[in-house]
């Protein structure tokens, strides 16, 4: 064992701590948030939505409860195939099955991958206004006790 | 004692994550106990295709078991039915289809197990994802030992699991993160250890002839494994392809069968399957190894790579790996390609200090995955599920 030891924390700190400083000057100069030039404030809003992305569990979230039924939001990324005739049904679903899907399936697949990020993407946001919700309500009452009662 | 091993593929040339682990767990257990391992005829884990022939042989010391799979995967309804049961709109019976959809769907095996789970002591199941442990260790729960080889993916959430997760005597884990995710879904109380698995000392430095007429270029960056979206390797190209495009003269080495297309880039050399003496020697000239997988739940891989004193730069997100890092303080973590551009920077920048990172990752395998020590972890596990 060599004699000094490194600590991967410490390293970490330096490297994150370098890397924030690059993206806050990077959005700066691309005509982002003029509140960036405040390092600490860039700071406390790239804690929050690390938080949302990396610390919430996207399958559960308040948001999509208060939607009516998942239908209204979640992209629908499987195929059930179906026909409402009741005697040439089967026979139009086997085309569809064994004659369509396949001639399909390079669309199919292209679209299910691009439904699948755009689904995950959802939930990412869905996160993102729950942490800035909770931060809000966090905040509020934090006021609410250091307001003097009238 | 008389032990059972349930895996869903078995075969000393089989390199997966969890069935690996089982064969180096059976052969050593084999050394003092009798021990059976109970499986299927597949090779291929995505069709479940029978490969081997049915029936009793011997791998060593330890007795196997084939028992033929009845169907192949239906890789597009198992993706469908996945799509449904991760997003928490299955039904409980979508969820039980979920799992014989995800196979091996092996009939024998279960019979077996019904008909003759009682005559071992123990019976040892690895990886519940699989419809072998799913239906097979209810059959016999009061003997059952279940190493989960949980990985944070959304089957952990899913409903189904909790009640299997509540059967078993003991658990096996491989690391503390993994131990934690099953902890959410199972019943506290039960007996259980954080074992990882075992790593015999690294010969000497490794004879670097068979890298001759690869077209390595040094410094290169290694990865090893299985090339598949899914174990994280499009965003690693996409990450390394920037750090190329960026001007530094460094080589990303992807070793290990492609599930996906690899982008010809004078800085990127895929070279397939390769040996074990290519292994080798591609872990002792290495600068670092990089482990993109967002889920493991251990990766041994990595574990190799520090049993030769080579640092390792991980993803992040997968808890698993980032802990391993932190824990061994045995390379560094990336979360995006700034910070991966970063951390590889200082690994190919700063030499000796990617050493000594490589020799703390070689001193926390030394501490924590010798076989001695996970060996007597497992006994004592064992010994407590009686």
């Amino acid at each position: 064992m060599p004699d000094t030891k490194i600590r991967v924390d410490a390293v970490m700190n330096e490297i994150e701590h370098d890397v924030r400083t690059r993206l806050r000057r990077h959005l700066i100069k691309r005509g982002g948030a003029a509140e960036y030039h405040d390092e600490e404030l860039f700071e406390a809003v790239r804690a929050l939505l690390a938080r949302a992305v990396e610390e919430r569990n996207l399958d559960a979230t308040l948001l999509p409860e208060l939607l009516d039924t998942d239908v209204e939001w979640r992209l629908q990324s499987h195929l059930s195939l179906s026909s409402h005739r009741p005697v040439a049904g089967r026979f139009i679903l086997f085309f569809k099955r064994r004659v369509l899907l396949p001639m399909t399936r390079w669309l199919f697949e292209y679209s299910q991958d691009n439904f699948r990020r755009q689904d995950h993407l959802n939930r990412v946001l869905f996160a993102c206004i729950e942490e800035l919700a909770l931060e809000n309500a966090r905040l509020r009452r934090d006021v609410a006790a250091r307001t003097p009662p009238r | 004692m008389k032990l059972a091993c349930v895996v869903h593929r078995f075969g000393a040339d089989i390199a997966g994550g969890s069935e690996g682990h089982c064969r180096l767990i059976a052969e050593h257990l084999a050394q003092r106990y009798d021990v059976t391992v109970v499986t299927t005829t597949a090779h291929d884990h995505i069709t479940w295709a029978n490969h081997y022939p049915a029936g009793e042989s011997t791998l060593g010391a330890v007795r196997v078991l084939r028992f033929p799979v009845a169907r192949q995967r239906h890789i597009h309804r198992f993706m469908d039915l996945s799509d449904l049961v991760f997003a928490d709109r299955g039904s409980r019976q979508d969820e039980e289809q979920w799992f014989r959809e995800n196979g091996p769907d092996a009939p024998g095996l279960i019979d077996y197990l019904r008909q003759h789970g009682g005559e071992f002591d123990r019976v040892l199941f690895w990886a519940y994802r699989y419809a072998n442990s799913y239906f097979g260790l209810p059959l016999v729960a009061g003997r059952s030992v279940l190493v989960p080889t949980a990985e944070e993916d959304p089957l952990i959430h899913v409903d189904a699991v909790g009640p299997l997760f509540d059967l078993p005597r003991g658990f096996l884990f491989l690391t503390p993160e993994e131990e934690s995710l099953v902890a959410m879904r199972a019943a506290p109380g039960r007996p259980s250890a954080v074992i990882g698995c075992g790593l015999d000392p690294a010969p000497g430095r490794a004879d670097l002839s068979p890298l001759d007429g690869l077209g390595l270029t040094d410094p290169f960056v290694l990865y090893l494994g299985r090339i598949d979206p899914n174990k994280g390797c499009q965003a690693l190209v996409r990450h390394f392809l920037r750090y190329a495009d960026q001007g530094r003269k460094v080589q990303l080495v992807m070793a290990g069968p492609a599930s996906m297309p690899i982008p010809e880039h004078p800085s990127i050399k895929a070279l397939g399957f390769v040996s074990d003496a290519v292994r080798e020697a591609l872990l002792t000239q290495a600068r670092a190894l990089v482990m993109p997988s967002p889920f493991e739940s251990l990766s041994m891989v990595l574990l190799e790579a520090w049993n030769r004193g080579l640092p390792a730069l991980v993803n992040a997100r997968c808890k698993v790996l980032r802990g391993q890092v932190q824990r061994a303080d045995g390379g560094l973590y990336y979360g995006n390609t700034t910070e991966f551009i970063a951390a590889l920077d200082y690994l190919l920048d700063q030499p000796d200090a990617a050493r000594t990172l490589g020799q703390q990752g070689l001193a926390y395998v030394d501490r924590e995955y010798r076989w001695p020590v996970v060996m007597a972890k497992i006994e004592r596990l064992l010994a407590q599920t009686g």
